[in-house]
Order: C-alpha cells, then structure tokens, then sequence
C-alpha cells in the first residue's frame, strides 16, 4: 500500500516537472472546517514515522495596534508555553520530553506559529496538549513578568546585529500610520514597559486565541480520517471570538524619504533601497510580478549580481527582497558594501536596475529562466514533513488554504514581460521610495 | 518505465572501490541530493597558514572550473535553483548540494569540474578571501557576540592545539595566502584515501557507478593522517574576556572531553547533557533555572559536541566530526546588572550536577527523549548522508540504532558515574564579551556578593537558594583572567 501511495506522489511530482497538469503544491491533502470556525489541513506524506504539527494563528505585530503595545504577539508566543490548570509548564515540558518532541514557535508580522515535530504514535497525546493550551491557558502576574524579561533577554541577543536595527529604522521610516511601523521584537521601549501589561495580554488571548483565527496543519506519517477525528475530539466545542482589529491603512506614499543609521562599533556599511509595493494576492498579478522582478533583477545570475559582486566585487550582499504580506508592504534591496566610498555608486546601480525595469521590458527567456527557478526553488524545498508543514504555514497565514500555492504559480506562469514593466512603472516611483544607510563607527 | 525503475531501487549503504567510500541512500524521490566530503579541513592548515582548508574548499564551491567562470556556472544553475555549498570543519571538508531528477544531467556536468577540475582564478580567489576576513572582522566579531564567544572559547581551550585557530583562519594568514597555497593544499590533501561519497533520492541505478569512476581520477595517494593529541588540559578557572561596546554580557563556558560517538560512556552524556540543556528546547535544568523561573535570559543549554551556528538553527549540522570535543555551557546574553549573578548560578547547577547527578525519574525522561528524538536528526536526505558519513568517521552503526540500543541498556547509574568521571571541577574555561570587563573581571576576583532582584515576587524557595547562589565562591586568580579588545580577536 505505501508503496502504491509513494509511486502516486512520485510520478505527481514528476508530472508536474514535466508541465503537465502543473501543481505547485503537490500533495494530496484535506482541508476541513469545523463548525466553530477552526480549519484542519491535513497532508499525508511517505516519510515514515515523523508527525510535524504546526498551529497558525492568524494575529502577528500587525495587530498590536494600540499605542505602547508593539511586540505583544510575540511576547504573547512566548506566554503560550507557561501552562494550564491540566499541564503546568513543568509537565508540559516532561511530556515534551517524553514524547522526544522538538517544538518551537515564532511570531511574525501577520501570524504567529507553533510547531511541534514528533513519533507518530504521539499525535494524540500531542493534539490533545495543544487544544488544552489554546483553550485554557493560565498563567499568574509573576510568572508574566518573569517571562516579560526573556523577552527583552531575545532583544538583548539580537542586539549586536547591524541588520535588526537596520531593519527597525526602514519600518519606522517608511510607515507612518500602519502596524508594518515597528517590527515583530517591537520597540525597546515598549519591551522595557511590557512587565506592566498583564492586563493586555489577557485582552490579546481573548481576541486572537480563537478557532476563526486558528489554522492547524498536521503533516507527515497519519491517516486524515484519524487526524480529523483527534482534532474534532480535542479541538471541538471550541468557542468562537467576534473581534475584528482595526488595522490603520498607510496613505498613499508621499516620498521620497531616506535616513541614516550610526552603528557605535566597527561594520561594513549596508544599502537599503525600498518602494512601498502590494499586498499578498493570489488573485492580482502585481506581487507575483514584484516576486520575479526581486530575481530578474537582484539574484546570483542578475545582471547588478555579476556585476556588483563578483566582477568590480563591491559589495558582499546584495539581495531582493518581497516578501508576502496580509497588507501592502515594501520591496527592499539589501546591499552590504565592502568600502564606504562605494555606498552612493552602489545605491545608484540598484535604482538604475530598477528605474530599467520601467523603461523596457524584459526579454522573455530571461523571464522564463526566473520562472524555472522558482518552480524547482519550491519543489527543492520540500524535502520532509516539516519542511512542507512550515512552508504551507506562511501560505496559510495569507489565505487560510494549499491552494493559494497552486494560484500563486499559476500567476506567475502568466506574468509577461510587459507585465513585468507595468508592475515596475507603478510601483518604483520616486514617491515610494525610502532608502537607509547604516555606516559603523571607529575602533575603540 | 524509468521511474518504475528507479521504484525498484537498488543499493543500500554501497561497498567501496579500493579506497574511497560510498553511501548510497537511494529513494523513490524527485530529488537527489549530494555530500561528497573529504576527510581534511583546519587541522590539516600547513603551518603558518590558517584558513588554507577553508578557502580552498570556498575556491571550489564558489569559484570556477578549468572551463566556465564562476558566473557562467551561476547563470547555468540559477534555472536549475540550486547551488553548491561547502563547510570546513576540523577534519572534514563537505560540499553539498541537490537538484531535481529532471536537471540531474545538467547540474552534473557542473558539479563534477567544479570539484575535479577547479579553474583557481585569481579574481575568485580574491572576491572569496575577502568574504573570509569580513566573515571573521565583521559577521563574527563585529555582529555576532554569541558565536563570537563561543568560537574564541574553543581557541582558548585548543590553544597550542591543531584545533587551536578558527576554521577561516586569521586575518593576517588570510591576507598572505596565495592561489598556490590553495593548489598545494588540493593537491595533498583532497585524495581518493580521505574521499566518501554521499548520494541519495532518485538518481538512476547506473549513476552511482558513474560518479565513483569519475571520482577515482584524483590521486589516491595516502597522506600522512593528521595526528589530534588530547588538548592540554588547563587547571582552574580561566576567564577571557573580550572588550566589546555590546548592550549585554555573553557567556560561554567549557573545558575538553576524552569522549566522542563510539565512547562507551556518549550515550551517557547524551543524556546528562539533554537533562542539563538540550539545545534551543525549553525544559532542561539551566533553562529552567536561568530564563524561566528568573528571567534572566532568552535560554542557557549544554553540549558535548562542536554546534556552530547555534543560535540560528535547532539542529546540529552533521559532518562536523571530531577526535575531540569538548563539554561546553551556552548563556545567551544576560542584561550587566546580572552578569555576576547568572555566571554564579550557571556554576552553581554545574556544581550540583556533578554532586548529585540526575533523578531517576529525570534519567527516564530524558533517555525517552532522546530514543525518539534522534528520528528527528535524520528527517532530512542531506541529514541522513550526513550521519552516515559520520557513522564511518567514528566507526559506529548508523547513528540512530547505535544511540537506541545504547540508551535501552543505559541506567540512571551509568549516567552518573559518566557525569562525575568525564565532568571536570578541575578545570573551566569561561569565555565573556561584555563591555567594561574590568569590572566584571573586579567583581569576580572580589568574591563580593551579587544579590538578586526581581520584578515579581518569587517563591521562598527561590530566595532561599539567591542566598547561596549571590556568595558562590569562584575559585579564580587574577593571573588566570585575561582581558581582550575585540579588535585583536581573529587578527
């Protein structure tokens, strides 16, 4: 029988390569609702023996939208693992433990994920805890400002990367109203304040902690009928929220703007050209154009690439960046520069790359090649339950369902050079541009 | 029919040629993925030129071959999406990759040149020394305090040692190195005697046969096999610290280990060091101790193997196996206030892990853990190649049976006699950057308290042990703590 299911999926992926009927998103999956509004994706694989279980909660630092508040959702990630009446944390962890279990979470701008890997004979055990945490966390006033400070402890550790404030001052700078203002760690001040928001935190359980906001995705060594029968068992009854944030909409850009970071200790300077771009869509050719242009223009086998880093070797990183978002986000280019003479040369070159995006289009095999490598990108990505798990995490934090993958290919499929060239005149306007420079100081 | 064929596959772990080994993992997948190690890395650095391993590994993962530029292999395989990645460890060379059975041909035709016949530009040579210097001046020492401290901390404790420089070797080393020193080092040390091949997925039944002859042209010389003494082991309490203007105090503390995978007494330590801080998992003892009942960081684990990257990945990357290892305790950066305190009470569980050993009900939890856990290590393909290779290095079954086995006839006693026979109190090395370490280096030869508050109430409990905790004596001289401007580390 497993043979039989291993030569189904093999010859789906080699169909798929060759064009055929193309998925992107190959396997065979369920996906049910619940009547309380929670939805399971349940996505059997051949690899034998490994469950990964990954819970999407729809609610990231986008949501923190009250003044004060930045970091909530991920300081509330980390509150999720200090129990319940039933599994206190110490016997939470010992049943961790127990199970061989390696189980994580991370929090981003628009969802917050939990994940937990483990032997298949565990899932029931491992379904069981995790609905008892989401329905009956419970934790003291102490015990949330002791874990306030690991918190700031996880800022503490970052601290020494030039990138994160890097990052911190681009958001600040480019935003002036939506959440996308501060990142996922927040403000240090507000990390500083968070000891003092015990009541907050509560209020944040109550409002995103709920089935509609919740996705759960079990990947790996199950059978989807037993899955669904676990989770109806565990999860069922549930009871739904009615809380819908507010998220403040950006303005339409009114730029240019730029600034400045002074790093006190020794760094190679860096280069962050932005554009204010869309939002996420499966729908709309706009971002799956903005994706393949962050390749045409910015990959290993681009043009600035050859030239930047590997034939006048200028600089050491030079990367495109458009990552997905619930709202209209940013297309950045992050450059690091060997010598600091070179800063104002190099961002020249990368608005150059992209202001030839506006004037001509592509060619179309240079297109195709881009296209290509995003298709094998994916399929090389999948190479084990948790990997396919908590790739479909950050789709379903977008649109709740596999099928955004496959709609998501199919745009790019359709994307044309002239596209390509529309999409660019639109968005890499002087009006939505902000770029920083971040330069590092002296030795001591 | 092809893939019926490539169903019905094939070799398991494959017999060798005369000298080089195979590991064959095939598997009804659409992907293939490659390991091809070399038994060589810095260890092997001729003398006077650290980082030779290393940059000429980066020569041939990131450089050209005798007949395409490095750029024209980027283009060819930027439509493919993949790439070539090396990691130079102490004693072993990896380059590692995958493609999907449709590009198996085409990435082939690269990927062999790049490793058989390297093009040894002096415009690749150039462009990828520099990496390794800002790699060493910047991504580590600059913005990295964690990593930082942990690799100087094994400089410091292989001091004298061949494992007693960083694997990219030192500025000023780098800086002299010549394209030659590279031709020379691969000339000598990547042979057939130090080669095994890892491949797996879905590669034709044929192809294996075809790489190992392709393979068989390097020289099969035997190279004189790099000797790895015991480290000298230091008595007392060494502290270096690095001068770092850093927002918090990083930690990192340890001392060598006379056990590695094959050691009868590994598995036993697996387990002690799983219970005393299992990486990046909450739940072992320091953890629990440090970040969650006091708060005092974002985590505190312990290890019994080198686990670079750490802070950035939950698993160990295999293919860093060594003759040596040491036992090493990680705390992750604690705000200065503390500084005195966390060290004190990172020391003061180390000490009652030696006194007393682990509970019964701990060692059962633990050894349950670890049984399963080790599924997880190998869930990948290049995860799995690579535990193999591994395996071959230290000469033990393949790595989950052989910790299986191991733990099912483990007591609660071999564990605690392995703890008090390879842990040491005779000997630490601790590894600070912080800023203002003179005083910090004041207060830990002052032996004055360092009272603890807190934001919270804690229970009596608690209290009671900070009392013991603030006055731990620190057994240290003021000829054992060294002070170092960062700007000097790596130089």
């Amino acid at each position: 029988m497993r043979s039989l299911a291993l030569l189904f999926l093999f010859a789906a992926l080699v169909a798929w390569a060759a064009n055929a009927p193309r998925k992107a998103f190959p396997f065979d999956y369920e996906q049910h609702d619940f009547p309380s509004g929670l939805r399971l994706i349940t996505i059997p694989t051949d690899y034998p023996n490994v469950v990964a279980l990954y819970i999407v909660v729809q609610a990231g630092s986008r949501n923190e939208i009250e003044p004060g508040k930045s970091g909530f959702a991920h300081l509330f990630e980390h509150m999720m693992f200090r129990g319940t009446r039933k599994y206190p944390t110490a016997k939470y962890e010992a049943a961790l433990k127990e199970a061989g279990a390696a189980s994580n979470a991370y929090t981003s701008d628009d969802h917050t994920a939990y994940h937990i890997t483990f032997s298949k004979e565990d899932l029931e055990r491992m379904l069981e805890m995790e609905a008892d945490r989401f329905r009956n966390l419970e934790y003291s006033q102490d015990v949330f400002k002791t874990e306030s400070l690991a918190v700031l402890g996880e800022y503490n550790k970052n601290s020494a990367a030039p990138t994160r404030k890097l990052y911190e001052v681009l958001r600040d700078t480019v935003f002036d109203r939506h959440t996308y203002k501060h990142t996922t760690m927040g403000f240090l001040k507000d990390i500083q304040d968070m000891p003092n928001q015990f009541d907050y935190s509560r209020l944040f359980f109550r409002r995103y902690y709920r089935p509609e906001y919740t996705t759960i995705i079990v990947a790996g060594d199950v059978d989807k009928n037993n899955v669904r029968s676990l989770v109806q068992k565990y999860w069922g009854g549930w009871e739904p929220g009615d809380y819908r944030a507010e998220i403040p909409a950006e303005p339409a850009p009114t730029g240019p703007r730029s600034n400045e970071v002074k790093w006190a200790t020794p760094t190679l300077p860096w280069v962050v050209v932005s554009f204010r771009g869309p939002a996420y869509s499966d729908a709309e050719k706009d971002q799956a154009a903005m994706d393949l242009i962050s390749f045409l223009g910015f990959s290993e086998s681009s043009e600035l690439y050859q030239k930047l880093v590997i034939r006048e070797q200028k600089v050491d990183v030079l990367e495109g960046d458009n990552s997905d978002h619930v709202d209209p986000y940013l297309f950045i280019v992050w450059t690091r520069v060997k010598k600091e003479q070179d800063v104002d040369p190099v961002r020249d070159d990368i608005l150059a790359t992209l202001d030839g995006f506006r004037k001509s289009p592509v060619s179309s095999e240079r297109l195709e090649q881009v296209k290509n490598h995003l298709r094998y990108r994916f399929a090389l990505s999948m190479d084990n339950s948790e990997s396919i798990a908590s790739m479909l995490a950050r789709y379903v934090a977008l649109r709740r369902t596999p099928e955004t993958i496959n709609r998501v290919f199919d745009l790019y499929a359709q994307v044309t050079p002239e596209d390509v060239q529309r999409v660019a005149n639109k968005y890499f306007a002087e009006s939505g541009r902000t770029i920083v420079t971040l330069k590092g100081g002296k030795a001591q | 029919m092809r893939y019926l064929a490539l169903l019905l596959l094939i070799l398991g772990a494959s017999n060798m040629n005369a000298e080089m080994k195979a590991v064959a993992r095939p598997s009804p997948s659409p992907l293939v993925t490659f390991r091809i190690v070399f038994l060589t890395g810095a260890a092997s650095d001729p003398a006077g030129k650290p980082g030779a391993a290393s940059l000429t590994a980066a020569m041939l993962a990131q450089g050209g071959t005798r007949d395409m530029s490095y750029q024209q292999i980027l283009d060819a395989m930027f439509p493919m999406a993949t790439s070539v990645t090396s990691q130079v460890d102490k004693e072993m060379t990896v380059f590692s990759a995958a493609t999907h059975v449709d590009n198996l041909e085409a990435f082939y035709k690269i990927f062999r040149p790049m490793l058989l016949e390297p093009g040894w530009r002096q415009e690749d040579f150039t462009r990828l020394r520099d990496d390794a210097v800002n790699f060493l001046r910047v991504s580590l020492r600059d913005n990295n305090d964690e990593e930082l401290g942990k690799e100087v901390l094994y400089n410091e404790i292989y001091a004298g040692h061949r494992y007693g420089w960083h694997n990219a070797g030192t500025v000023a080393s780098l800086q002299k190195m010549t394209v030659a020193d590279l031709q020379t080092f691969y000339r000598e040390n990547y042979v057939n005697s130090r080669l095994v091949l890892g491949i797996a997925g879905g590669y034709p039944p044929e192809f294996l046969e075809r790489v190992k002859k392709d393979f068989s042209t390097l020289p099969g010389g035997k190279p004189a096999k790099v000797e790895i003494p015991l480290p000298k082991v230091s008595r007392g309490i060494h502290v270096t610290m690095i001068e770092k203007d850093t927002r918090s105090v990083a930690y990192s503390l340890g001392f060598p280990v006379d056990v590695k995978r094959g050691h009868p007494d590994f598995p036993a330590l697996l387990v002690a060091q799983a219970y005393f801080g299992q990486h990046r998992t909450s739940g072992g003892r320091l953890y629990e101790r440090m970040r969650q009942l006091r708060g005092l960081n974002y985590g505190d684990y312990a290890y019994i193997e080198y686990f670079p990257r750490g802070m950035f990945q939950f698993e160990p990357d295999p293919n860093l196996a060594r003759a040596s290892q040491i036992f090493q305790i990680w705390i992750r950066p604690v705000e200065p206030p503390t500084a005195h305190f966390a060290l004190r009470l990172a020391l003061y569980e180390y000490d009652k892990l030696l006194r007393e050993g682990l509970s019964k009900e701990s060692f059962e939890r633990y050894r349950s853990f670890l049984t399963k856990y080790v599924n997880l290590l190998t869930k990948t393909k290049p995860a799995e190649l690579g535990y193999a290779i591994d395996s071959l290095y230290y000469g033990i079954p393949d790595y989950s049976a052989y910790i299986k086995n191991a733990l099912a006839r483990l007591t609660v006693d071999d564990v605690n006699r392995a703890v008090r026979k390879h842990l040491r109190s005779d000997s630490l090395h601790i590894l600070v950057v912080a800023r203002n370490c003179e005083e910090l280096k004041k207060k830990l030869l002052s032996g004055e308290p360092s009272a603890m508050t807190y934001n919270s109430p804690k229970p009596n409990e608690v209290l009671d042990e900070d009392k013991v905790i603030e006055s731990w004596k620190i057994d240290l001289k003021p000829e054992n703590v060294r002070i170092i401007p960062v700007d000097q580390i790596f130089e």
